[in-house]
């Protein structure tokens, strides 16, 4: 059992022990180290300010991701190595990423820059140039109030990518993964006043964690759970970060007895690995991971987490309601399925055991012969959490609605199926007048409320508006532009 | 050679970009210092009853705990000094500030804020625009512009069109939150460092607010990150806060707003409703016009005054307007006092004619380009605004001409026809719209500015202004105007950190003249040296070439050499000459001073020349809504503009698109929610959704016209705020597309253009058919949500209904059309064929 936190920072190693182990890592390297090149604006992952590369270990070597500094606490950085902006300059010289910024007036008053410049070095990490849209997508996840952004693709755009020092270069890693591998085995518990945190490196001592501290906090990602610890006062006494346990970050694929393909994703699989993985499979679940947040929060939250956050605006249950995904959880006793429809007991109320953490999420892809369209309405497209989502799936005989699944989320206090009016779509035609009637049904079926993303007007019209829009989008094509 | 037009990087480009540029924040810690925050109001209006601090004080490391009596006075304000630090009596806005804790320790500072009580009756607060209308609750007298005859001109009127046009406010999301560090002196002095907008405001609320003689007060300003006019005047609550910890504690006090209290408790753009009233003719040229606007202020009068001012002066924008009568007043709101934001009211008053515009077209059913173009300023007539100012060196028609042509206007007018006429799920729409943005500030004693600039031995050059740098790019417009003054290279000169100690009664770095009005100081103080120095050249020349006698005028000085022009041979560097000035006993430094000239205004009278010129430009913008989900998106921008010559190309490029980006985003997914008890809902980046990457187009052409502008140093012009309101062609756009499902109807549309404002909009047209015929009224859409109760818990945080900006009753922007003078809904126009009608009447204009 280990008693301190093992990271490097910009190549250097920490061992952090104590209070400094509660403290996000912005603060950290603010106040502790002095590297104050990491600014904090929002504190809550929605304006990329505090960018980091974090590198953990896959395939035996430091794999660099782009993440939210500022909703990092140390305690889930076990293992890891962070590069911040101080750490990324060649040999006392600017590198090409931050050469083109200055020469194209990437900057203006410079406070959103070094979170740019650290995501544009985690995209151009890999060597390659990109082209204007894969720089916006890379960059989603940064805010800017001064340059309109325009300067910043171009500055993209003019990377001088052949004096590129991959950040691997930069950083000899074998030292550190022998390090890390060394110690990634062994559970940490850490004590300070009156917190506590377990990092379990096993699911079975995961669970006993969390039966004999009935209170735990679990945190993965962190996208949520920091969030409400930067700011809605949460101050959790039990906390366990399962960002060392081993076994759940593999995605395998199988083919059921229809032909359907079924994906079991472990709980520790982030967004971003699905999305890659998912890319060649499935376009509207591409899509929705598309709009999920930034590059920042995908390479941190996970699908598990997405559905234990039990909003009702997440935005992958409405496509896991509609394809009856399942829910694989593990307690002391062992392993069982809860269907997703069964999941969710009320607003922020999952149907866990004391004892369980889930461990997987079993997801049947759409076959070939449906019409599955996800749907996220939000203020702004990207980087927005819904006002409303949607999954509507269909199976078609010859014209007619042979089977139907329709989930809602912005509606209600949990994501919900529509089983009124999936029984009126069975045997129906799929016509424009099918789909204006589905979607006045489903108006009544919903009560959604008024809030800060909408109001409940809005809500309602288009609970009813998305049939006519999927009408379109599967009849016609040529009309819609998405 | 001139390193005028140069595309030389920012000056802290390098910083920025490795993480070293310092900020407040960044500042290592000072021994002894203390953290600084406020506990404030927690009711939009509540009256004092008690504080209790007893609780609060007891808790170690907390060393300092300051109220209303604990101050030398407690007014403060930029124009009206009618604004308290702390809370006497009776609480205007939530957060008003009434307590200042400092403490050791941030959590020793957390643990005080939550043991502070603070007893108060809550009272009936006044939330909008509306409300203050109804209460009469207003800031400050009614202003006005008047020219013509308006009554004359509208009973001869063959159309007209009355409306009321709702633009909501927005929030700077500066990125860098209010921040500043106070560090105590010897006899009683402070040092203040801010991010402030306006350092000599510090210094002067500083002292008087703690009873200290100005000279003792020293306000420094490296950099701020991010600006917008947000740190214009309210940097000064948290510098002055700030100040007081640490003359009280004798030590460094630093106060950082984390982002969620700045946005909750700062001002932000004012929101305005607009009553306005038009008349035209069949060529949908204006012949009178009148615009009554409210204003909401917010609790205190701020810098409401000039911001009203500023609407006032350009509602008339790129036309000309022969009748007006434009009036405004300032609503007093309990939010927090709305304050300067890049365009300062331009922009309010800007969209109202635009709006109007798109309304003569929609009514007339003939283009808007060519509605515009017919009432754009003439050059040599039609040229002479509301207020009395002649538009001088008119570009206007050039800039319409130029861009109609250059973004295919009329081509992709009848390509947006021609979809949404084909498209039953989707929307286009496409507008231009023009600015010309008066530079200067309209209080005319501000036009003022001092620079100082040294000249080392090595021949390097330090410069000191009071222009505040918050990234626009000001320190380097003024390096290059100083390198280019005394002929060396930037890479020798230097812009410092601003201080009140170096440059004394700045003006606020705003109206976009800071590079005019400091880069002309600059200047001045160089040509003083270079006279010094042209003394020195010719004397030595002089003795040293044979032939020739002294002849200062003829000195030049050019790529760091220096010469006569008679013999350019004979010249040496400019470092060889300072080195010989310094031995000669000849200054190395000196101060600059800059007045504009042959500006001013009389707002008894309401006119005027209040600016030197006019920064102009125009902006096409096409959009593409979705009819389903009213999601809106923009797929091409076009800008063209006159900003004279560029001092670096580049730094405006920046300002241009940078302001326009932001500018889009207040007319699209920028809205501020409040609750029915004036708590803002949307006080972070997760619910306030500023413009994202992916939201600017690919499709971005920016272009300038090459004129130099003989009034402003080396030919330039301002172009700080003016881009911004060229983004109002987004909006136009929006109205545009709008006016394909409108019907009969008026195009109408509220600020901002939200996905969920459009389909409302859509909604209603959709069904007016339907709703005439079943008789359910014309204004169900969004009613329910209006009246109901919806309570929602996040995050254990009950949010009850919400109030302001919010479900707006879509009655709120309406515009009727008629045809003649008289207020006859019958009377009817044709639009495509189809039947111009009200459904509803609008408010008249106030009197």
């Amino acid at each position: 059992m280990r008693d301190y936190i093992l990271l490097y920072i910009n190549g250097r190693q920490h061992k952090v022990v104590g209070e400094k182990a509660f403290m996000p890592l912005t603060d950290y390297l603010r106040y502790e180290l002095g590297l104050c090149g990491t600014k904090v604006v929002c504190a809550e992952g929605d304006c990329g300010a505090c960018t980091v590369m974090l590198g953990r270990v896959e395939d035996g070597a430091l794999a660099y991701k782009p993440l939210n500094g500022c909703i990092q606490y140390l305690f889930q950085l076990d293992c890891t190595h962070i590069v911040t902006i101080e750490g990324l300059k060649l040999n006392g010289q600017l590198n090409p990423v931050q050469e083109a910024m200055v020469h194209c007036h990437g900057a203006q008053c410079g406070y959103c820059t070094p979170g740019f410049v650290v995501a544009m070095c985690a995209m151009f990490d890999d060597g390659e140039s990109k082209s204007a849209c894969q720089i916006k997508d890379g960059l989603t996840g940064n805010l800017c109030r001064c340059t309109g952004y325009e300067a910043i693709v171009k500055a993209g755009l003019s990377v001088d990518l052949s004096a590129w020092q991959s950040i691997d270069k930069l950083y000899p890693d074998a030292e550190i993964v022998k390090n890390f591998k060394q110690q990634i085995g062994e559970s940490i518990h850490l004590k300070a006043d009156d917190k506590e945190v377990s990092v379990p490196s096993s699911v079975a001592e995961a669970c006993r964690f969390r039966s004999d501290n009935p209170q735990t906090v679990i945190i993965s990602g962190g996208t949520d759970v920091s969030v409400n610890m930067n700011k809605r006062g949460l101050v959790p006494d039990f906390v366990m970060s399962v960002s060392n346990l081993a076994g759940l970050s593999d995605i395998v694929s199988s083919t059921d007895s229809e032909g359907r393909t079924l994906l079991e994703v472990g709980a520790r699989v982030t967004l971003a690995e699905l999305e890659a993985y998912i890319s060649e499979l499935d376009e509207e679940l591409k899509y929705i991971l598309w709009v999920f947040g930034s590059p920042q929060i995908r390479h941190a939250g996970t699908l598990a987490g997405n559905i234990a956050n039990a909003s009702p605006i997440a935005d992958t249950p409405p496509f896991l309601f509609a394809m009856d995904a399942e829910i694989e959880v593990t307690g002391i006793n062992g392993t069982r399925r809860i269907k997703m429809t069964q999941f969710y007991t009320g607003y922020k109320k999952l149907a866990l055991q004391a004892d369980e953490l889930i461990t997987k999420v079993i997801v049947p892809l759409p076959k070939k012969d449906e019409l599955v369209k996800l749907y996220k309405v939000s203020r702004r497209q990207h980087l927005d959490i819904s006002a409303f989502t949607a999954a509507i799936r269909l199976k078609l005989d010859k014209g007619k609605i042979e089977s139907a699944a329709v989930a809602y989320g912005g509606v209600a206090a949990v994501v919900m199926r529509l089983p009124k009016v999936e029984q009126f779509l069975v045997g129906k035609d799929l016509t424009l007048d099918t789909c204006r009637q589905a979607g006045q049904l489903a108006r009544q079926e919903v009560a959604p409320i008024s809030d800060v993303r909408g109001s409940r007007d809005y809500r309602l019209t288009l609970a009813e508006n998305i049939f006519i829009k999927f009408y379109h989008e599967t009849k016609e094509k040529e009309l819609v532009c998405r | 050679m001139s390193i005028m037009g140069k595309d030389i990087p920012h000056d802290s480009a390098v910083g920025h970009v490795s993480g070293e540029s310092i900020y407040i924040d960044d500042m290592p810690p000072l021994r002894n210092e203390l953290f600084v925050d406020f506990v404030g109001s927690p009711y939009a209006h509540g009256k004092l009853i008690s504080i209790d601090l007893s609780v609060a004080r007891e808790i170690p490391g907390v060393v300092g705990l300051f109220t209303h009596k604990d101050l030398a006075h407690n007014r403060l304000g930029p124009i009206i000094q009618d604004e308290p630090l702390l809370v006497e009596d009776e609480a205007m806005f939530v957060g008003e500030p009434v307590v200042v804790v400092a403490a050791e320790t941030k959590s020793a500072l957390a643990k005080a804020k939550k043991a502070i009580k603070i007893e108060m009756e809550e009272l009936t607060p006044t939330l909008t625009v509306n409300e203050a209308r109804e209460r009469q609750l207003f800031l400050d007298r009614e202003y006005a512009v008047k020219c013509g005859d308006v009554e004359a001109a509208f009973k001869e009127a063959k159309h007209t069109i009355e409306g009321t046009l709702v633009v909501g406010g927005a929030d700077h999301f500066y990125l860098e939150s209010q921040a500043c560090l106070a560090i105590p002196g010897e006899n009683d002095q402070i040092v203040v460092h801010s991010s402030t907008q306006a350092p000599s405001e510090i210094q002067h609320t500083a002292a008087h607010i703690l009873g200290l003689q100005q000279n003792q007060v020293v306000c420094v300003t490296k950099r701020m990150g991010g600006g917008f006019g947000g740190k214009e005047s309210q940097a000064t609550h948290p510098g002055v806060m700030a100040a007081l910890v640490a003359h009280k504690t004798k030590r460094p006090a630093r106060m950082i707003y984390i982002k969620d209290d700045d946005m909750r408790y700062t001002g932000k753009r004012h929101p305005f409703q607009n009553d306005y009233k038009v008349a035209f003719d069949d060529n949908g040229i204006i012949t009178a016009l009148q615009v009554h606007f409210f204003a909401d202020g917010g609790a205190y009068n701020d810098l409401s005054i000039a911001v009203l001012g500023r609407a006032i002066t350009h509602v008339d924008n790129a036309y000309f307007v022969a009748n007006a009568e434009l009036k405004g007043r300032i609503c007093r709101t309990n939010l927090p006092p709305n304050t300067a934001f890049r365009g300062f009211g331009g922009p309010q008053g800007v969209i109202t004619m635009e709006c109007i515009q798109e309304e003569i077209a929609a009514y007339l059913g003939i283009p808007s380009l060519d509605v515009r173009r017919r009432n754009v300023y003439g050059i040599e007539e039609r040229n002479t605004t509301p207020y009395g100012q002649i538009v001088r060196n008119n570009n206007l028609p050039k800039l319409f001409d130029q861009i109609m042509k250059t973004s295919q206007f009329r081509d992709r007018l009848s390509k947006v026809e021609e979809f949404n006429s084909g498209s039953e799920t989707h929307l286009k729409g496409i507008s231009i719209t023009a600015i010309k943005f008066g530079i200067s500030f309209t209080n005319t004693m501000l036009n003022q500015a001092n620079a100082l600039v040294n000249v080392y031995l090595d021949g390097t050059v330090q410069v000191s202004t009071g222009a505040t740098e918050m990234g626009q790019g000001v320190n380097t417009n003024i390096k290059m105007l100083v390198a280019d003054e005394l002929g060396i290279d930037p890479g020798d000169v230097i812009v410092m950190a601003t201080s009140t100690e170096k440059n004394n009664n700045t003006s606020a770095t705003a109206a976009s003249a800071a590079t005019d009005l400091n880069g002309s100081a600059a200047v001045n103080a160089c040509r003083k040296i270079k006279s010094n120095l042209r003394e020195v050249a010719a004397r030595h020349i002089a003795s040293t070439t044979p032939g020739i006698g002294a002849y200062p005028d003829g000195i030049k000085f050019d790529n760091g050499i220096v010469y006569d022009e008679r013999r350019p041979d004979a010249k040496m560097t400019f470092k060889e000459l300072v080195g010989l000035a310094y031995r000669s006993r000849a200054s190395l430094g000196e101060r600059g001073f800059y007045a504009t000239k042959g500006i001013e205004f009389d707002w008894l009278a309401g006119k005027g020349s209040p600016f030197l010129y006019f920064t102009m430009g125009c902006a096409v913008s096409e959009v593409t809504i979705d009819k389903l989900t009213g999601d809106m998106k923009v797929d091409r921008i076009d800008i063209l503009m006159d900003v004279g010559k560029s001092i670096n190309p580049g730094i405006n490029r920046g300002q241009i698109v940078g302001a326009f980006i932001q500018g889009m985003g207040w007319l699209t997914n920028e809205e501020l929610k409040y609750t029915d008890k004036g708590h803002l809902l949307n006080y972070s980046p997760t619910t306030y959704k500023i413009p994202n990457i992916q939201d600017v187009p690919d499709a971005f052409h920016v272009d300038v016209i090459d004129n130099y502008n003989t009034p402003n140093v080396r030919g330039t012009k301002a172009v700080g705020e003016p881009p911004l309101l060229l983004a109002i062609s987004v909006w136009t756009a929006v109205k545009h597309a709008l006016s394909f499902v409108a019907g009969d109807e008026l195009p109408c549309l509220s600020a901002p253009a939200t996905n969920e404002e459009i389909l409302g909009r859509i909604t209603f047209y959709d069904n007016q058919d339907l709703l005439s015929k079943d008789g359910r009224g014309a204004t169900s859409w969004r009613g329910e949500g209006a009246n109901g109760a919806h309570y929602r818990s996040i995050g254990g945080l009950d949010i009850p209904t919400i109030k302001h900006g919010s479900l707006r009753p879509i009655s709120e922007s309406v515009a009727v059309g008629y045809d003649g003078a008289s207020g006859n809904v019958n009377a009817l126009g044709s639009r495509n064929g189809k039947k111009q009608r009200s459904s509803e009447r609008p408010r008249q204009p106030a009197q």
